[in-house]
């Protein structure tokens, strides 16, 4: 059976990728992607060797929250292309999370027979807390008919479709809705090392900014 | 402590074959059972030209890098706050990737905890004509130890 496609027609601005729940985060999962990735980075699989730092546990290694955020996007958009993804990681990732995966439709444009959907996306863990942010560029075909043209080789269906986002007021809020980052559940040395400042951004920007929801 | 003279470093490419095993891995390793990463018919109907490695896949490339050598400071240290990826196309199994490594920021911000040293790597890769296939920026921070 040939996959179903996500046509850029069908996307508006504001839809909601479907919540998707991961199975809890276990030691088996942590060994298996360290193999997957070929780091063995000793805080991510050597149990006394995290204890021996202050940590609790040892602990996940956030890319395996942004490899869920790729799924994500990839169930979602089936057939799309990530073009382009940017992700920051707010909280610690520990053995026993249960993540869940959300993203938004944060805006769409067309131009040149080119056609473009932009994501946020984030996870959430058991706690309702923010571990991980971003946003996703992806490049899909218009339509049935502007992939049927693509593939016996004529040009694409050309509709231009300006960016949504830019035209909506107010735009919607950058961050999702969540709680803002506090420190993880822990003490010392992995307290101080969660709340590492992300690179390209104010320090301000640990906290999403959701203003917005700030008076709630 | 980061190394200051870090800035500009770049590794000499590394060549990395994208096995099917390996994207195999990857994606079960995530609990990620999308066909696509797969089954090649499935993939190929799906528009790509074999099995695809999963968006974050170059993930694994990174190992190529000794973040020691690069930068000073052991993985176990740093603690990775940003990425981003920029693929000019899907990556997939049997795709060959002549990845580099470079070091384009060494610097030190006001933290929440007093100052932290930031050190940003970004990774290319080619592939055996040239092409760009894919870039990545990784931004860590120095972690804070316990006496801190």
């Amino acid at each position: 059976m040939p996959p179903r496609k996500l046509y850029f027609e069908n996307v508006r601005v504001g839809d909601e990728l479907p919540a998707m729940a991961k199975a809890a985060i276990d030691r088996v999962q942590l060994a298996r992607y360290a193999a997957a990735t070929n780091d063995y980075n000793p805080l991510n699989v050597d149990e006394p060797a995290a204890k021996a730092v202050g940590m609790p546990s040892v602990v996940a290694p956030s890319t395996l929250a942004l490899g869920f955020l790729g799924q994500l996007v990839t169930d979602w958009a089936r057939g799309g292309q990530v073009k382009k993804s940017q992700a920051r990681f707010t909280r610690m990732l520990w053995p026993g999370d249960t993540l869940v995966c959300k993203g938004r439709v944060s805006d769409r444009w067309g131009e040149g027979g080119r056609y473009y959907v932009e994501l946020d996306v984030w996870a959430e863990n058991q706690k309702g807390e923010l571990v991980v942010r971003g946003t996703v560029l992806l490049k899909a075909f218009y339509s049935f008919e502007d992939e049927t043209r693509f593939r016996t080789g004529q040009p694409p269906l050309i509709v231009t479709v300006p960016r949504q986002a830019t035209l909506a007021a107010p735009p919607p809020a950058k961050a999702p809705p969540s709680r803002e980052p506090e420190l993880p559940p822990t003490k010392a040395a992995a307290g101080k090392a969660a709340k590492g400042t992300p690179a390209r951004t104010p320090a301000k920007a640990s906290k999403p900014a959701k203003s917005p929801k700030k008076g709630r | 402590m980061l190394d200051r003279s870090a800035l500009g470093r770049t590794t000499p490419p590394t060549l990395n074959e994208v096995e099917r095993g390996a994207i195999r891995r990857f994606a079960e390793a995530l609990g990620d059972y999308n066909p696509i990463y797969f089954d090649a018919e499935y993939a190929r109907a799906s528009g790509y030209a074999n099995v695809a490695a999963p968006p974050s896949f170059p993930i694994s490339f990174a190992a190529g890098s000794d973040l020691r050598e690069l930068v000073g400071v052991s993985s176990r240290n740093l603690l990775l706050g940003e990425v981003s990826f920029e693929y000019e196309r899907p990556i997939v199994a049997g795709d060959r990737l002549l990845v580099t490594s470079r070091v384009s920021e060494i610097s030190e911000r006001p933290g929440p905890a007093g100052r932290v040293e930031v050190a940003v790597i970004e990774d290319e890769g080619r592939d055996e004509e040239g092409q760009v296939v894919f870039r990545a920026r990784r931004s860590y921070v120095v972690r804070a130890t316990r006496e801190s």
